[in-house]
């Protein structure tokens, strides 16, 4: 099948690295893919050597374009009226509709599940008359599941941390190692402080771009950091960023798509969750933390990261360990994003159908 | 023109030039996601049922019917009797009562919705008071109401109230989200 995938970046990286995962892993599977973004400059650092079966468009070319077999909105976005048009024109030539998906956000909030793969007529516009569907990312077998390509948990099984580390020259002696992908959480400060001031070393490795920065302002250069070591990291491929995760102990990231390989990692995390002006990303954090079955203590170091506090470390770490790795093994039952998608639009976005023939997906 | 957040049950909207029944409405937001509104309907040609999402901000037509103010008499399985000022009575099918099930009792106001003469949904008052009849004891303390705690009022329904709220006391509750709103 040949796709259109669109993509809008808002802010951040987690938008076009959805995206491209997304079409990486379709391209791997045999389709081929459009990717339209509207800055798609991340991916020089993030997928350097690009992927065989993707190409990656500028979003105004759309304008101009026919559309393949399904188009994907990711998060929302808006399409061209151009393009929605170009849809109409192809369905009323072909009889059939291209499968129309809005890829939305990810959250483990139960109305996901009610709304996951239901139908959505367009009532105005060009596409007046048309059908979307909505489909959502989720945790549970009633959603859209997560992106997990097919060679991941192989990759990770032969994944060799001592190694990984040295060839960054991280000189690793069995200390604590955490991983650092934030925005500027409110917590950074007082965690920071506890790092340096623990009894028990800690090798923090730091991504670069916002998390640096954030650091930078709490510890700048010369301070002194105890038991703490801080290791300043690159921008890195999504592969590369998949190694970080599985080498750290302990990974504290930030919105959407790091959030979900640090799922796959199995190791403990922690999330800092995109803000929203009216904390509507709280009752999403909370939903989350039920899912998981977050300890209390993991339930606290989240409010202080997110909303200000002292984050504190368990003394023994076990329970947020065996707390990862349940939700990595439920995730494990529940089919890939890429595939339930793929099945979707062959067996029910595709058909020709008004509003009547599009019945809920089926839970 | 209305927005898909403005609709609510009882509302007609038109899709593919049919009229469809808003049977009842959820309106979701979490986190970044596209606020969404989905809506239980039923074709008033066909009578067949659909689920559909919409953006909450999609535009929509919808048909201004003719109404009247009447208040709930009695169930006469499978259909909800209403009265108007009159007393002419209006039957409405279980199914398109959609939330006014929620909150139904003796008495109660809405606007009962015709097409083509025939009575085919109820338009609930925004708000409504109700009774709550059961939730865990009353906390002091917290007031600030953004912790909530399950309760029910007579029909079962259960909405989420702040924990300062007691057995026995009266709420107000938005129609529109099953949501507390304050305690009367």
């Amino acid at each position: 099948m040949r796709w259109d995938i669109f993509c809008k970046v808002i802010d951040n990286h987690g938008d076009i690295g959805v995206c491209w995962r997304l079409a990486a892993d379709l391209a791997g599977r045999g389709d081929t893919v459009r990717l339209w973004a509207d800055d798609a400059s991340a991916l020089e650092w993030m997928a350097p050597g690009g992927a065989r079966g993707v190409e990656v468009l500028r979003w105004g070319a759309s304008v101009d374009a026919a559309p393949g077999d399904v188009v994907v909105e990711a998060f929302g976005c808006e399409l061209e009226p151009a393009f929605i048009a170009a849809i109409a024109a192809r369905t009323r030539a072909r009889g059939r509709q291209p499968a129309w998906i809005n890829l939305e956000y990810l959250s483990a909030q139960s109305w996901v599940e009610r709304c996951h793969g239901l139908p959505s007529p367009v009532l105005s516009g060009p596409g007046e008359g048309l059908i979307k569907h909505f489909f959502y990312p989720g945790f549970t077998p009633a959603t859209g599941g997560l992106i997990r390509e097919p060679d991941l948990i192989a990759r990770q099984a032969a994944f060799d941390r001592a190694a990984w580390l040295r060839a960054r020259d991280i000189r690793w002696q069995g200390e604590r190692v955490i991983s650092l992908f934030c925005y500027e959480p409110p917590g950074l400060a007082a965690f920071l402080a506890e790092l340096a001031n623990d009894t028990r070393p800690t090798q923090l490795l730091v991504t670069a771009g916002r998390a640096r920065s954030a650091v930078r302002r709490v510890l700048p250069e010369g301070s002194r950091t105890g038991q703490l070591s801080i290791h300043w990291l690159p921008l890195m491929p999504q592969p590369e960023f998949d190694h970080l995760l599985w080498a750290s102990d302990l990974n504290l990231v930030r919105g959407e798509d790091s959030l979900v390989r640090a799922l796959w990692a199995g190791r403990p995390a922690v999330w800092h969750i995109y803000p929203q002006h009216d904390d509507a990303h709280l009752a999403k954090l909370d939903a989350f933390l039920d899912w998981i079955g977050a300890p209390s203590d993991l339930r606290r170091f989240h409010a202080a990261w997110n909303q200000g506090g002292e984050p504190v470390l368990p003394a023994d770490a076990a329970p947020w360990l065996a707390c990862a790795e349940r939700a990595r093994e439920r995730l494990l039952a529940v089919r890939d994003l890429t595939t339930q998608l793929q099945s979707f639009v062959q067996h029910r976005a595709g058909a020709r159908a008004g509003l009547m023939g599009s019945a809920p997906v089926s839970k | 023109m209305k927005i898909a957040q403005e609709i609510r049950a009882g509302n007609v909207i038109m899709q593919n030039s049919a009229p469809w029944v808003v049977l009842k409405t959820e309106y979701a937001r979490g986190g970044r996601n596209a606020a969404t509104v989905r809506m239980k309907l039923k074709s008033l040609l066909s009578n067949q049922g659909t689920e559909v999402v919409f953006k909450a901000d999609d535009k929509m037509d919808q048909i201004v019917l003719d109404k009247k103010d009447c208040t709930y008499s009695y169930f006469a399985d499978p259909m909800y009797v209403w009265m108007d000022s009159e007393y002419n009575q209006y039957e409405v099918e279980a199914e398109n009562m959609g939330d006014a099930l929620n909150y139904l009792e003796d008495g109660m106001p809405a606007e009962v919705v015709f097409y083509e003469g025939k009575a085919i949904s109820v338009e609930l008052p925004t708000s409504v008071e109700r009774e709550i009849t059961w939730t865990e004891p009353a906390v002091k303390g917290d007031t600030s109401g953004k912790v909530l705690k399950p309760a029910k009022i007579a029909t079962g329904f259960e909405i989420g109230v702040p924990i300062f709220v007691a057995q026995g006391d009266k709420v107000e509750i938005d129609t529109r989200t099953g949501e507390y709103r304050r305690r009367v």
